[in-house]
């Protein structure tokens, strides 16, 4: 039995209490594990990741870090605080939050910095890292002035260089190509054999089979509907149908019409 | 429709004039003299030179000066048609509205050099007017030059680290960095709805209806802005900042540096002492 890191029991949250984000998630999540989060736009798949990531608190039930109840109190603590930062990172869905600095070289530094990481330690990830993603050309422009892909590429290197336990990635590949979305899968997968668990949320079915082994399915009304294998899931197209991740794709071939799934498994022609 | 063509293309000019010269970083990568000094040593001497410009009352002193900005732009491998149009664009501002009143007598009264019939109204030039006028623009021409000198060899984002290394206090240089973004944010929502107006109906568009959709991204700008300010904040908390950021120092200074502010301040201290004895 390995270790438990994130245990979910019956969470709601909604934003400013009015506009309801979760309804009701169970989860447990762990160590070493490749989940995934999948479901349509607006189904709450963003808000979970940011109660793991401890960045807002549920409005009822209990999220358990490690077996320790997480609440906005526990971050008073400032040994706790950093802890929980140093083992748990998060990539944004959106770029333009998660870089801020003036340049793209401070960006990707201001994680390790604030935790006070050695700067030896430092020095030779971002290397590591600078190479791997191939950004080196990128470093002393400013963040905003870069295309969505080179963006979200920095964007991971700022929160992989913090070298967490805990990898939380909110639609990592939406908008890259497919060589980049490649790079960074192999990067997750090399990381998760380093014994990282890694969470990512995405609606590309593409990826799931890879960066998962465990997919749990968010329905429209903002709860888990179904999870399971990747296999199990991906097979059930009722259910992704039902939940807006694939379509009833129509053509015509000679004469016929045929109407079957269209599951963003190839590409259309 | 000419008519049509030409408020577009303006407002791209426009635009894209104002994004190149205040974003643009190319001469501060170029490996010229001033490019290589530190930038906390360089904006150091520049405050010097600067004070040394309010302080002397000599138009020779600052016809020297002036020279020296040249040839310093010129070792820093700036072309010089670009570094003057840069700075007279900023100069008729501050100078104009300031000087041209101190032309006339009924601010320094002197000796007449002549004289202006306005409707009834006699203007007469003095020649302490005129003296003391020319004084001041070549102070601001002088100083504005420096000025625009140091901001095309420096980065932005060193000048701004400077600033905060200077102890100025940290809101003030977050603000100063966020504002760069906004108008950066502001100058690409302008330019891109213009595209997107052009995209979607040709050129055949009401300018009315084009301002509308302007003023529409403005305000959502704010909104947007508003919310990045929350959701920057998470990220910043997300990667442990806990208060005051711990900043990258990477600057060096090496004997040039030094060599460099050392002739720099005896230069000053002459000039001001000079000043005092004269
Ligand atoms: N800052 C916010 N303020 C109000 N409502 C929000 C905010 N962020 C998300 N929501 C709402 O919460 C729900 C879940 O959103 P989100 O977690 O972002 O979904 P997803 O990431 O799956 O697209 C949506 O209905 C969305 O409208
Ligand atoms: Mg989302």
């Amino acid at each position: 039995m390995s270790e438990i890191i994130f245990e979910l029991k019956d969470v709601w949250f909604s934003y400013l209490g009015k506009f309801s984000a979760l309804c009701g998630v169970d989860l447990t999540i762990a160590k070493g594990q490749k989940i995934c989060v999948i479901g349509a736009n607006g189904s709450g798949k963003s808000t979970l990741l940011h109660i793991l990531d401890g960045l807002i608190f549920v409005d009822y039930g209990s999220v358990k870090f490690l077996g320790k109840e997480l609440k906005e109190k526990s971050f008073g603590d400032e040994n706790f605080s950093k802890d929980f930062r140093r083992s748990v990172g998060l990539v944004f869905q959106n770029p333009d939050v998660q870089l801020f600095c003036p340049t793209v070289k401070e960006d990707i530094l201001f994680g390790p910095l604030q935790l006070g990481i050695d700067k030896l330690e430092i020095e030779s990830r971002f290397e590591k890292l600078v190479r791997f993603l191939d950004i080196r050309h990128l470093l002393d422009r400013s963040p905003h002035q870069l295309s969505v892909g080179e963006k979200r590429k920095v964007a991971v290197t700022s929160t992989l260089i913090m070298n967490p336990d805990v990898l939380i990635l909110d639609e990592p590949t939406d908008g890259l190509d497919p060589l980049t979305t490649r790079h960074i899968i192999d990067l997750l997968l090399e990381e998760n054999e380093n014994g990282k668990t890694i969470i990512t949320s995405t609606h590309d079915l593409h990826i799931v089979q890879e960066i998962s082994d465990c997919v749990y399915v968010f329905s429209q009304e903002k709860k888990i509907i179904s999870s399971g294998s990747p296999d199990k899931i991906l097979e059930d197209t009722k259910l992704l149908q039902d939940n807006n991740l694939i379509h009833i794709h129509r053509h015509k071939h000679d004469q016929t019409t045929h109407i079957h799934p269209h599951q963003h498994l190839e590409h259309h022609s | 429709m000419k008519k049509n063509n030409f408020i577009e293309r303006s407002i791209s000019g426009a635009v894209s004039f104002l994004k190149e010269s205040i974003f643009a970083d190319e001469y501060a990568s170029k490996n010229g003299f001033l490019q290589s000094l530190d930038p906390r040593i360089k904006t150091l001497t520049f405050l010097m030179f600067i004070m040394a410009i309010l302080f002397t009352k000599s138009i020779a002193i600052l016809l020297c000066l002036y020279a020296a900005c040249l040839v310093l732009a010129l070792f820093s491998k700036i072309n010089i048609g670009f570094f003057l149009k840069r700075t007279w664009i900023f100069i008729p501002l501050f100078s104009l509205f300031i000087a041209i009143p101190a032309l006339f007598s009924i601010f320094t009264p002197g000796q007449t050099i002549l004289t202006i019939n306005i409707i009834g109204a006699k203007l007469i030039i003095t020649r302490q007017g005129l003296s003391s006028a020319s004084l001041f623009v070549t102070r601001v021409v002088t100083s504005v030059s420096f000025a625009v000198l140091l901001n095309v060899t420096t980065r932005h984002f060193e000048l701004l680290r400077v600033l905060r290394i200077f102890k100025v206090p940290q809101i003030f240089v977050m603000t100063l960095g966020m504002c760069y973004r906004y108008i950066y944010l502001f100058l690409e929502i302008v330019e891109n709805t213009y595209l997107a107006i052009k995209s979607r109906v040709g050129s055949r568009l009401h300018y009315k209806k084009g301002q509308e959709i302007v003023a529409w991204n403005i305000s959502s700008l704010w909104q947007r802005s508003y919310y990045l300010n929350e959701a920057v904040y998470n990220a910043m908390l997300s990667r442990g900042y806990s208060g005051e950021p711990v900043l990258l120092n990477d600057f060096k200074i090496k004997s040039k540096d030094w060599a460099w502010l050392f002739s720099i301040t005896l230069f000053f201290v002459i000039i001001i002492l000079g000043g005092k004895i004269i």
